[in-house]
C-alpha cells in the first residue's frame, strides 16, 4: 500500500447527454479540488449528476466541456491509478471473491505467489475470511460491496472513487463499514472522493463536503468538517454541521419536488 | 418421496404409451399389409441388432458410431467457426454490419434445404457432416453474438478502472460472460444437428448410419428394424441434448452464474 494519494482537480466540468431530440445537462461548470490524501464527500439529490461526475473523473465518460486533472495530468481514459467502487458493485459473477480481488493484479502481471499473498491480505482487510472461494451471488449486499472495495484497493490506486457504496446496506452494517473505510483510508492514505446522498454519512466521513445543486450539478457550497476522528454522531459539533448541510441541501431537494422531500427526511435520519 | 412419485408417473406414462401402441398394432395386424409392429417385436429386434448383423451385414452399434462421428465432426467444425465469428460480430460493429446481411439471409433457410447442395458439393461421405455443421452453426453463432451484446456494461467499466485494455477486456470480461449463452447455443444446436444428421443419412450416405439403416429397413419392408432405429434415434437424441443441457447448467454453476 504505497500508492500515495494524488490531488484531483475538476475544472469547469460539464456533461450534456443527448438523447433523441432532448438534451440533458447532467453536470454544469463544476469546479473544485480534492487535496492529496483528502477525504471529500459529494452530496446531492439523486439524479443530480453525481455518478456522471465520478465517471468523468475515472475517465469512463468524456466531459462535454472542461477537464479533470489528477496530479496536474489531464484524465483522458481510465487508468489503474484511479480506482472506482461502483454503486451496483459490478463484481465479475464468474470469479470468486479471491479472483475478483485479484483482477487488477492479474492485469498488471503480478506473479501468482504475490497475487495470492496480496489477495489474502485484502480479504482480511475487509473481513471476508472464509469467503475467499465464494462467488458473488452467494454474498449479501454488504459483503459484495466489501469485495468491490478490496478489489479497488488491491490495485493500489492513488485515487479512490466511491459511488454511494453503502446505499444498499442496512443501517447497522453501514455504520460498521463507514468505520472500516476510515480505518483503511487512514492506513492506506488514498485520496477519496465519495458520493452519497446521506447527510449523516457525509458528516461522519469527510474532511470536506461538496454540496451539489439539483440537476445540473454545480457546486452549491463547500463545507469543512473540522471534527477530529473518531467522530461522535451525538456531539454538538456533529449535529451543528449536520444541520448546516441539511439546510443547504433542503433547498435543492425542494427544487426537485415533493417526492424528493421524503428522501431528505431519510437522508437526514440515515 | 418426490423422486419416487416422479418415477412412478414417468413409468406409468411409458406403460400407457406401450399399451396404446400394442392395441394399435393389434388392430393393424387384422389385415394386410402390416405397418404397425408390436412393441415387443420391435424391442426384440433392437436387442438383437446389437448381437447379430442385419441383412446388409451391419451391427447397430456400427451405425450409431457412424452417426455420432458425423455429429461430432459437424459440431466441432461449427464451434470452431461460429465461436470466433460470433465474438467478432458481437464485438466489432464493422464486422457485424458487414456480415449481418449474409447471416440474416442464410439463417432462415431450413438446414435440410442444403442436403442436395452439400451432397453434390462434398460427396456422400463429407456432405452429411456439412449438413450437421449448418444445423449447429447458426444457433451457436446467434448465442455468442447475443452473449457479447449482453455483457453488462458496468463489468467492462469496472475492468477498465482496474487497468484492462481492449485485449484483456475481451479475454477476461467479454468472453467469460458469453460462455452461458454459448452453452445455450450448443444445446439448441445439438438438437437441430441431430435432426440434420438423420435426414442427411436418409438421403444418401457412404459408411452407414442410423438414418441410412432406417431407410434401408423401410424400403425392404423390415418394419421391426425400422422402428428399432427410430427408438434408438430417440434415445440418442435425448441423451445428447440432455448431456448438453446438464453441462450447460454445470458450467453456469461452476462459473457462479446461477440458472436462467
Ligand atoms: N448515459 C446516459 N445517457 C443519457 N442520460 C444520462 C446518462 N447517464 C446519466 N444520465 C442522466 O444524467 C442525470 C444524472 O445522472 P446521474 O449522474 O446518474 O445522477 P446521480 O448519480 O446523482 O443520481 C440523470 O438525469 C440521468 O438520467
Ligand atoms: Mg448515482
Amino acid at each position: 500500500m504505497d500508492g500515495h494519494g494524488a490531488g484531483i482537480e475538476l475544472r469547469d466540468l460539464t456533461k450534456i447527454f443527448r438523447k433523441d431530440w432532448r438534451e440533458v445537462v447532467a453536470v454544469e461548470s463544476l469546479t473544485f479540488r480534492v487535496e492529496p490524501e483528502e477525504f471529500v464527500c459529494m452530496l446531492g439529490p439523486s439524479g443530480c449528476g453525481k455518478t456522471t461526475v465520478l465517471r468523468m473523473v475515472a475517465g469512463l465518460e468524456r466531459p462535454t466541456r472542461g477537464s479533470v486533472f489528477i496530479d496536474q495530468k489531464e484524465v483522458n481514459s481510465p487508468s489503474p491509478e484511479v480506482g472506482m467502487v461502483f454503486q451496483e458493485f459490478a463484481l465479475f459473477p464468474w470469479r470468486t471473491v479471491r479472483k475478483n480481488i485479484a483482477f487488477g493484479l492479474e492485469i498488471k502481471k503480478v506473479p501468482p505467489e504475490k497475487i495470492s499473498l496480496l489477495t489474502s491480505e485484502y480479504v482480511q482487510l475487509v473481513g471476508l475470511e472464509g469467503f475467499e472461494d465464494a462467488h458473488p451471488k452467494e454474498l449479501s449486499g454488504g459483503m459484495k460491496q466489501r469485495v468491490g472495495i478490496a478489489r479497488a484497493l488491491a490495485n493500489d490506486p492513488r485515487v479512490l472513487l466511491m459511488d454511494e457504496p453503502f446505499g444498499s446496506i442496512d443501517a447497522q452494517t453501514r455504520n460498521l463499514m463507514q468505520r472500516e473505510l476510515l480505518r483503511i483510508w487512514e492506513s492506506a492514505r488514498k485520496t477519496v472522493l465519495f458520493v452519497t446522498h446521506s447527510v449523516d454519512e457525509a458528516v461522519f466521513l469527510a474532511d470536506r463536503i461538496v454540496v451539489l445543486t439539483a440537476r445540473p450539478a454545480k457546486v452549491r457550497e463547500v463545507i469543512d468538517v473540522p471534527i477530529p476522528r473518531p467522530r461522535d454522531r451525538t456531539s454538538p459539533e456533529f449535529i451543528g454541521i449536520r444541520v448546516k448541510v441539511l439546510e443547504e441541501l433542503q433547498e435543492e431537494f425542494e427544487k426537485t419536488g415533493v417526492l424528493e422531500r421524503q428522501a431528505v427526511a431519510k437522508a437526514g435520519s440515515g | 418421496m418426490k423422486l419416487l412419485r416422479r418415477l412412478f408417473f414417468s413409468a406409468s406414462s411409458i406403460a400407457i404409451f406401450l399399451i396404446i401402441w400394442h392395441i394399435l398394432a393389434w388392430l393393424d395386424n387384422q389385415s394386410r399389409p402390416v405397418v404397425i409392429v408390436y412393441p415387443l417385436d420391435v424391442f426384440e429386434n433392437l436387442f438383437n441388432s446389437f448381437l447379430e448383423p442385419d441383412f446388409r451385414g451391419f451391427l447397430i452399434q456400427e451405425e450409431i458410431y457412424s452417426s455420432l462421428k458425423r455429429l461430432f465432426f459437424g459440431f466441432v467444425l461449427a464451434l470452431a467457426i461460429a465461436l470466433p465469428l460470433g465474438l467478432l460480430m458481437g464485438y466489432s460493429s464493422i464486422a457485424m454490419s458487414s456480415t449481418k446481411p449474409i447471416v440474416e439471409i442464410l439463417r432462415p433457410i431450413p438446414p435440410l434445404a442444403w442436403v442436395p447442395v452439400f451432397l453434390a458439393l462434398f460427396g456422400n461421405s463429407f456432405g452429411p457432416v456439412m449438413i450437421v455443421f449448418i444445423g449447429i452453426f447458426f444457433p451457436v453463432l446467434l448465442g455468442v453474438i447475443f452473449g457479447v451484446r449482453n455483457v453488462p456494461p458496468e463489468l467492462v467499466d469496472a475492468s477498465k478502472t482496474l487497468g484492462a485494455r481492449p485485449m484483456k477486456i475481451f479475454s477476461k470480461v467479454i468472453f467469460p460472460s458469453t460462455v452461458p449463452y454459448l452453452m445455450n447455443g450448443i444445446y439448441i444446436g445439438l438438437g437441430v444437428g441431430w435432426m440434420c444428421i438423420v435426414a442427411a443419412e436418409m438421403l444418401g450416405v457412404i459408411g452407414g448410419g442410423l438414418g441410412y439403416r432406417l431407410i434401408e429397413s423401410a424400403t425392404t419392408g423390415r418394419y421391426d428394424s425400422m422402428y428399432a432405429c427410430i427408438i434408438m434415434l430417440g434415445i440418442l437424441g435425448f441423451l445428447t441434448t440432455e448431456l448438453a443441457r446438464i453441462s450447460s447448467i454445470k458450467v453456469r454453476e461452476w462459473m457462479g452464474m446461477g440458472q436462467e
